[in-house]
C-alpha cells in the first residue's frame, strides 16, 4: 500500500483547504460537482459485501485500488513506471490488471456465493482486457493468478505445485470464463483445506510430545479417504452424504485411533508429510483442465 | 400405449427382463350377424381370450402384441376378488383402445404394441384371464388379429437393503472405545467434516469446458480421414 500512495494533483485539495469559509450552499455544490456522494456509496456498498473484520483497512484498500484505476488510463502512467513518460510498457499494465482482479479475488470468501461469483467476474473482466483479440485470458496470467491465491492462502509452493499442473495453462492459451472461475474456486476451497489440514495435524498430535504417530494419522486420513470414496452410484446425493458422513462421525473416528495405537504401522509423521497426504486426497479429486 | 414402427422390435431396455408368463391364447371368435349358418356376413368384431394356468393369477406389468388390421381393441380383465378365495368378476381395463389412424387405411396395422399397467383403469392385479375384444369396423380389412400376444407379471421392487446398514451403524451405541492419550474425536471428526465438505465442494463445482487443448481445427473430421 506504501508504494501506491501518492499525492493526487488534481484541484481538490487544494479546493479543500482553501474552502473553509465559504457558506453551506457552495459546500453542497461542491460535493455534488466532485461526485463525492457517488464515491462514498460504491465504498459504503463493496463494504457491506465483503463484510471485512478490518472496515478502516478495508476502505484505505478501497481507495487505494480506486486511485490505481482512474491513474491507469492509457494515456498517463501506472504507479510502478520506471520511464517518465512513453508508453506504458504492456508487462507492467498486465501485472497492474493482475493486482486488482487479485485485490477483487480476496473481497469475498468462496462460501459467500454470489458475491464471489461476482467479484469473480470482475476479476475475469479486469484480466481479459490486456489479453488477446481471442475473448479470454491469457494462458500465463491465468496461472500466475492462482499461483498468487494459492500462496496469499498460505499454501506452501511445493504443496501446490501437484493442484497447479492440474489447473494450469499454456501461455499461448485461452482461458474461457468457466474455467477461469472453476481454477480460482478450486485454488480459494485448496487454501481452506490445506489450513484445515494444517489444524487437525495440531489435534492429531499430542501438545506434550513431539510428531504425532504415523499410525494415527493414517487411521485419521484413512477416514477421510473412505468418506470420499463413497460411491457416487446411482443414489441420490443426500444418501451418499448421509453414508459419507456417518463414516466420519466421532464413534467411527474413536474406533479408527483406537485400533491404530495397537495395530497401526511405527514411527512417527511429521506436518509437512501429513499436509501432503492430505493434499493428495483432495487433488487426486481436481479435473486436469484440457 | 406405446407404439413402434413396422418390424422394429421394442426392447424394453430400461425395466428389468421379465419373461412373458405361459398363457394359452384361443382362437379368435368372430362375431356374426344374423344366423351362424346362413349369413356369413362379418360384423367386425372379434373377441380374442387369453386364459392363464389354473390356480395361478398374475399381477400384470404390460401386455404385448403385434397387430394385423385391427382398428380398436378393448382390454377385459377377470380379477379373483381376495388372493385365494372371494368371487372372480370382469371389469373393463382398456375401452376402443385405438391401434390404427384410420380404420380404411393401414397406418398402424402392423405395428407392435405394449400396454401397460398404468394405462389401463383398473388395477390387473390377481387376474385369471384376459378377453381382448377386436374392431375393425372398416370393409377393407375382412380378416384382423392380434399376434404373438405376450403378458408380463408385475415385480415388486426388492427393497433398498444398503442404506439400513450404515443407518443402524450411527444408532447402535457401541462400547465407548478407550481414549487414553488420544485426541478428542469430537474435535478431529469435526475438523475431518470440514475437509470432506471442503473437497466436496471443489467437485460439485467442476467444469465441462474445455480451453480446446487438443482440438484441431477440422483435421479429426472424420471425411478427410478416409480421403488420406
Amino acid at each position: 500500500m506504501a508504494d501506491k500512495e501518492k499525492r493526487r494533483s488534481a484541484a481538490v485539495p487544494s479546493g479543500m483547504s482553501a474552502g473553509k469559509a465559504t457558506k453551506s450552499d457552495s459546500d453542497v455544490e461542491f460535493l455534488s460537482q466532485a461526485g463525492v456522494g457517488e464515491l462514498l456509496r460504491g465504498a459504503i456498498l463493496k463494504m457491506v459485501e465483503a463484510r471485512s473484520d478490518d472496515p478502516i483497512g478495508f476502505l484505505a484498500d478501497h481507495f487505494c485500488n480506486l486511485a490505481s484505476v482512474t491513474d491507469s488510463s492509457p494515456a498517463g502512467c501506472g504507479d510502478e513506471e520506471q520511464m517518465n513518460g512513453g508508453p506504458v510498457s504492456a508487462c507492467a499494465q498486465e501485472q497492474q490488471h493482475l493486482n486488482r482482479a487479485l485485490w477483487h479475488l480476496r473481497l469475498a470468501h468462496h462460501s459467500q456465493r454470489s458475491a464471489f461469483s461476482n467479484n469473480v467476474r470482475v476479476a475475469y473482466d479486469l484480466l481479459n482486457i490486456s489479453a488477446c483479440q481471442r475473448g479470454g485470458v491469457r494462458g500465463g496470467l491465468y496461472t500466475q493468478t492462482l499461483q498468487c491465491l494459492c500462496s496469499e492462502g498460505g499454501v506452501p509452493a511445493s504443496t501446490s505445485a501437484p493442484l497447479l499442473r492440474r489447473l494450469h495453462c499454456q501461455d499461448h492459451e485461452v482461458v474461457p470464463y468457466d474455467v477461469f472461475r472453476h481454477g480460482v474456486l478450486t485454488c480459494a476451497v485448496f487454501s481452506d483445506y490445506i489450513r484445515q489440514s494444517q489444524k487437525l495435524y495440531a489435534e492429531v498430535c499430542c501438545p506434550h510430545e513431539g510428531p504425532a504417530s504415523r499410525a494415527l494419522c493414517m487411521a485419521v486420513l484413512g477416514t477421510l479417504k473412505e468418506a470420499l470414496e463413497t460411491s457416487t452410484g446411482c443414489e441420490p446425493d443426500s444418501i451418499r452424504y448421509l453414508e459419507a458422513s456417518a463414516k466420519i462421525s466421532p464413534n467411527r473416528l474413536a474406533q479408527a485411533m483406537e485400533g491404530a495405537q495397537s495395530r497401526g504401522p511405527g514411527g512417527n509423521m511429521d506436518a509437512k508429510e501429513f499436509e501432503n497426504a492430505a493434499a493428495d486426497l483432495f487433488i487426486t479429486r481436481v479435473k486436469v483442465v484440457f | 400405449m406405446t407404439q413402434t414402427s413396422d418390424h422394429h422390435r421394442r426392447m424394453s431396455c430400461s425395466e428389468d427382463h421379465t419373461e412373458s408368463v405361459d398363457c394359452t391364447v384361443k382362437p379368435p371368435v368372430f362375431l356374426q350377424i344374423g344366423d351362424t349358418k346362413g349369413d356369413s356376413a362379418r360384423s367386425g368384431v372379434c373377441v380374442v381370450d387369453v386364459t392363464l394356468p389354473y390356480g395361478k393369477p398374475i399381477n400384470i406389468e404390460k401386455i404385448t402384441f403385434k397387430n394385423y388390421y385391427t382398428a380398436y381393441v378393448t382390454v377385459r380383465l377377470l380379477r379373483r376378488k381376495a388372493e385365494k378365495e372371494g368371487s372372480t368378476k370382469w371389469c373393463t381395463a382398456l375401452t376402443d383402445l385405438a391401434l390404427m389412424d384410420n380404420p380404411h387405411t393401414d397406418g398402424g396395422s402392423q405395428n407392435y404394441f405394449s400396454i401397460h399397467r398404468r394405462q389401463m383403469q383398473v388395477q390387473p392385479d390377481h387376474v385369471e384371464s384376459i378377453r381382448l375384444i377386436l374392431r375393425q369396423p372398416s370393409s377393407a380389412w375382412r380378416i384382423f388379429s392380434l399376434e404373438d400376444i405376450r403378458l408380463f407379471p408385475h415385480k415388486e421392487l426388492a427393497p433398498e437393503k444398503e442404506v439400513s446398514d450404515w443407518l443402524s451403524d450411527l444408532i447402535v451405541v457401541k462400547q465407548p472405545p478407550d481414549l487414553e492419550g488420544l485426541p478428542d474425536p469430537q474435535t478431529v471428526s469435526s475438523s475431518i467434516q470440514q475437509m470432506w465438505a471442503l473437497t466436496e465442494v471443489m467437485q460439485a463445482n467442476r467444469t465441462t469446458a474445455s480451453i480446446g487443448r487438443f482440438d484441431v481445427d477440422g483435421c479429426y473430421d472424420i471425411n478427410l480421414l478416409s480421403l488420406t
